[in-house]
């Protein structure tokens, strides 16, 4: 019975998202009405049940393009500010006051329930020494937690990897979207890269039925094994960065892409047929994250073995008319977010899931004469969970000018300090193996 | 350093690899004769391209349209906001539908043009320069900043530098358009230098902002569609840009910058990344820069020895460089001369690769090289090769939709008009197989390591190939396209 159950669900699921979304649009998707409905008694038939696993998550949510946080969160009743920001100031109608001094941007009512309901840190002034205002090389500061004046090879996260989870399932790190973010280079390529599951598998054309062998796929993953005499998982396909985040392969570019393609194919049968059995618990708005997060809510309820998921928002990188832009993009993450957490709650996973928000600078304390801003330093993030200190952490920057750096607002907390304090208290592992050296960790739970 | 390689190594592997790198691939027949023509003459058919008239003409609405745009312009001032709004869609519809076309006409360039080099470089300056239509939401400017990258393809890089920074798309991209004084963006002022011509380290923040307040004036005229110099917006104040210091004006940038060795160090190093898979070593950096600077910063005597190079013909270069989504899809088309399938499929095709022409996903470009493979992006290459190969059916009313831009109907799910089916994609196997090859199994697989990789497969896949092709009896058609799809399957035809 519970066979059939799946079926319907199956065949329900490729008839609505091969027809009646966006999703038509792709060429997988074509495949996938040729080839994969001919078969989806077969991929029923090898679902199975993942087993759940009770280690903590970890969401980290990047904010591309350098976000205005001076507009984010929202220090309404500084005269400086009022006076920094005579055309893109928010007035105190236009806030979501938390303290009476400091207000959430408007479009953030999905944060402001959070924060209301105790599952929201904003952490305020987060941003590290001699900061650059380059998007790229500060995004690679970010990802790798390096000095401003340091070129690192691999990511944090991709540290963590190597340090943590050696020979770990690759779906141990997943992101979302189709790129690997620079946080994932490791010495050991962990992780992998998810868009679209419906078509995360090699499709054919072969009609079988269950039992039957599909030849073409069958060859297919021969051709694709990884050959003995490949080096081994830690002198292999490393990746690592130059300068201004371009990967490089540590070994040849031939065993990187013989990794990659084993890691597909280990991976490609579970996720499937996760996404194939969890519904989710909670409407999430029809914006890019929020079908993000919404995957994300399936592969953490179906049990993927996954310690940290990664997920991009781009577009903030507002220079000319920042108001509506910005609006615009924050309504979406509150949104988006605020589903994500509701989706948790109903499945119980709420409380083993954190999720940490970042971009790579703020932006500039005066207001352009285009209606935007320029790129800046410091900015508050956002931490999210269900046990988190909720509130307000760390102090927020003075915006007095004679404390502000080439028009900047000066850092009061290093990031480094937060990846400390989701390394240590969350993801339960000794963070200055990670992160080169000891910073003290912020206490986020 | 740059010694030419002898002219006794050349032969079919190194005619191929030129072919490769230097433009899309090809097939054995193209391979054989440019071997046969020696390295000098080899090199010229593709870098001297000149020489073939490509007639390719450009799309009709590719030039400037005034009457158009004031028409639009008076229609929204005379119209309440939702009839606004709903000019502003029809506008946009009309322009994907324009970069939809644009699209299509430049990958077919790329895979059927009559110089492949040129394209290639079109593309090298595409990634440089990444602009993107998601801001400029212009086919016409997107058009335009293309055919400069064609004219100037292999061109002096002062007056490609100075062109690009009048250009409306990237007026636009980089908000140089707007800028004015005494508030000058900085946006083009920083991109320019730290993502174009220098690169972080070899200019400081003051060189930014004064960098930027020199720019002020350049801009764009809406109306026309063209540049613009605008007095007003000009800062006549004295600035001091790069150890220069004067009125200065956005010309003196791109010659002040230009000026700078790191300038010819950083452009050269990114032509040899692009072009052999990987950075340059500092003393083979130092060696191009300075080819460059004694040729009057002129590129094409720079990549002229550069494809010569016995560096560029090194074992640790060849086949050890990701192909890139494009190149991946027009390389294809051109090794099993082929057609590409419709331009719609196609789009889709290099966006779910994540090389979405006219929409590279931020200043920098892509990054390429291994970010191109993901467990995602790598299934996906495995999947279009079934669809390039194999053929699938689609139906035809969503085809169609899909040219006339009707995503909203096509998203409510609406069941198609007709149930017509169309065959898209699907190569013909007798046209590039003998009948011997497609009936010897053994045959067939070493025509098909020859044609479509540079290297041998593994035992163990050849193995896996020659049991799939037993285990088919007597070879028709389809399995032989299976065949072909299951060598694009490997890891090895990634690489070029």
């Amino acid at each position: 019975m519970k066979n059939e159950i799946t079926l319907q669900t199956r065949r329900q699921f490729l008839r609505t998202t091969v027809l009646g979304s966006a999703l038509s649009w792709t060429v997988p998707a074509f495949l996938a009405d040729t080839f994969a409905a001919l078969h989806s008694e077969a991929a029923d038939s090898a679902t199975q049940i993942a087993t759940g696993k009770d280690a903590t998550i970890l969401v980290v949510l990047q904010m591309a393009g350098g976000n205005d946080g001076i507009n984010t969160v929202v220090p309404y009743t500084n005269d400086y500010y009022r006076k920094a920001r005579p055309k893109l100031g928010l007035t105190p109608q236009q806030v979501l006051n938390l303290n009476g001094e400091i207000g959430l941007h408007r479009a953030l009512t999905g944060f402001k329930d959070l924060y209301d309901d105790g599952h929201l840190a904003v952490v305020q002034g987060v941003g590290y020494p001699n900061p650059n205002r380059s998007h790229f090389r500060s995004t690679e500061i970010w990802q790798t937690a390096s000095d401003s004046d340091q070129v690192e090879k691999y990511g944090w996260l991709g540290r963590y990897f190597d340090n943590a989870c050696p020979g770990c399932d690759p779906t141990v790190g997943v992101d979302i979207g189709g790129q690997t973010p620079q946080s994932f280079f490791a010495q050991t390529p962990t992780g992998i890269s998810l868009a679209n599951p419906q078509s995360y598998r090699f499709m054919s054309p072969g009609r079988f039925k269950p039992g039957q062998v599909d030849l073409l796929e069958e060859s297919y993953e021969k051709m694709n094994e990884m050959p003995d005499d490949a080096p081994d998982a830690n002198s292999g396909g490393s990746i690592g960065a130059l300068a201004s985040g371009m990967p490089q392969p540590g070994g040849s570019v031939l065993h990187f892409i013989e990794r990659t393609a084993l890691d597909a194919q280990v991976s490609s049968e579970k996720i499937r047929a996760i996404v194939a059995r969890v519904k989710n618990q909670a409407p999430y708005p029809a914006t890019k994250l929020g079908g993000d997060l919404k995957l994300i809510a399936q592969l953490i309820a179906g049990g993927l073995p996954t310690r940290v998921y990664y997920v991009s928002q781009g577009g903030y990188d507002t220079h000319v008319n920042q108001a509506g832009t910005q609006d615009r993009l924050l309504k979406e993450l509150g949104d988006a977010v605020n589903a994500f957490v509701g989706d948790l709650k109903a499945q119980g996973n709420l409380q083993r899931v954190l999720v940490v928000t970042f971009s790579e600078f703020g932006r500039r304390v005066a207001e352009n004469a285009n209606g935007g801003t320029d790129h800046g330093a410091a900015a508050p993030l956002f931490v999210i969970g269900d046990k988190v200190k909720a509130g307000l952490l760390g102090r927020y920057p003075s915006l007095a000018p004679q404390d502000l750096f080439e028009g900047d607002i000066q850092y009061t907390v290093d990031f480094r300090s937060i990846y400390a304090g989701v390394l240590e208290s969350w993801l339960q592992v000794k963070s200055a193996p990670v992160l080169g050296r000891q910073f003290e960790p912020l206490q986020l739970v | 350093m740059l010694k030419a390689l002898p002219a006794d190594r050349w032969d079919y592997n190194t005619a191929a690899h030129l072919l490769n790198r230097a433009g899309f691939g090809g097939p054995p027949t193209v391979i054989e004769r440019l071997a046969s023509l020696g390295p000098d003459d080899a090199l010229s058919t593709l870098l001297d391209y000149e020489q073939y008239a490509d007639p390719t003409p450009a799309p009709d609405w590719a030039k400037p349209d005034p009457a158009g745009v004031k028409q639009l312009r008076d229609a929204a001032k005379n119209a309440s906001p939702d009839e606004r709004r709903k000019l502003y869609q029809q506008e946009m519809r009309v322009q994907f539908r324009r970069l939809m076309e644009l699209r299509g006409w430049w990958l077919n360039r790329m895979a059927k043009g009559p110089r492949p080099f040129q394209e290639k470089m079109v593309l090298f300056w595409h990634g440089h320069f990444a602009t993107s239509f998601v801001k400029v939401r212009s086919a016409y400017y997107m058009w335009r900043q293309n055919e400069l990258f064609r004219r100037l393809a292999t061109g002096n890089w002062q007056e490609l530098l100075t062109f690009v920074g009048k250009d409306p798309a990237m007026l636009i991209w980089l908000d140089q358009a707007e800028s004015r004084r005494p508030h000058a963006n900085e946006n083009f002022a920083r991109e320019v230098m730290e993502l174009f011509s220098l690169g972080i380290g070899h200019y400081t923040e003051k060189d930014v902002t004064e960098g930027a307040r020199a720019l002020t004036g350049w801009s764009l005229d809406r109306l026309n569609q063209d540049y613009i110099y605008r007095p007003f917006f000009h800062d006549n104040g004295a600035k001091t840009f790069l150890g220069l210091t004067g009125n200065l004006n956005g010309d003196d940038v791109i010659a002040r910058i230009v000026a700078q060795p790191a300038s010819a160090r950083f452009i050269t190093a990114k032509l040899w990344n692009y072009f052999a898979g990987q950075p340059p070593s500092d003393g083979l950096n130092i060696a191009l820069a300075a080819v460059l600077g004694e040729n009057g910063n002129n590129f094409k005597p720079l990549l002229r020895i550069m494809f010569r190079s016995e560096e560029f013909y090194n074992p640790a270069i060849v086949c050890n460089q990701v192909k890139s989504p494009v190149q991946w899809l027009v390389g294809t088309a051109r090794v099993l001369e082929c057609d590409l399938p419709p331009t719609q499929i196609c789009e889709g095709i290099t966006r779910r690769m994540r090389q979405d022409l006219f929409a590279p996903p931020n200043v920098k470009g892509w990054d390429g090289g291994i970010a191109w493979i993901t467990t995602t992006t790598l299934l996906d290459r495995y999947n279009t090769a079934a669809l390039l190969i194999q053929g699938a059916d689609i139906p035809k009313a969503r085809l169609e939709a899909m040219q006339q831009m009707q995503m909203n109907s096509m998203a409510a799910g609406q069941p198609p008009a007709q149930r017509e089916r169309v065959h898209v994609g699907g190569v013909d196997v007798v046209r590039i197989l003998s009948p011997e090859e497609r009936t010897d199994k053994s045959r067939l697989v070493a025509a098909l390591q020859h044609r479509l990789l540079q290297s041998a497969l593994k035992d163990d896949q050849a193995r896996a190939l020659g049991d799939f092709l037993n285990a088919r009896g007597k070879l028709n058609d389809a399995d032989i396209r299976a065949a072909i799809r299951l060598v694009m399957c490997t890891p090895e035809y990634q690489v070029t």
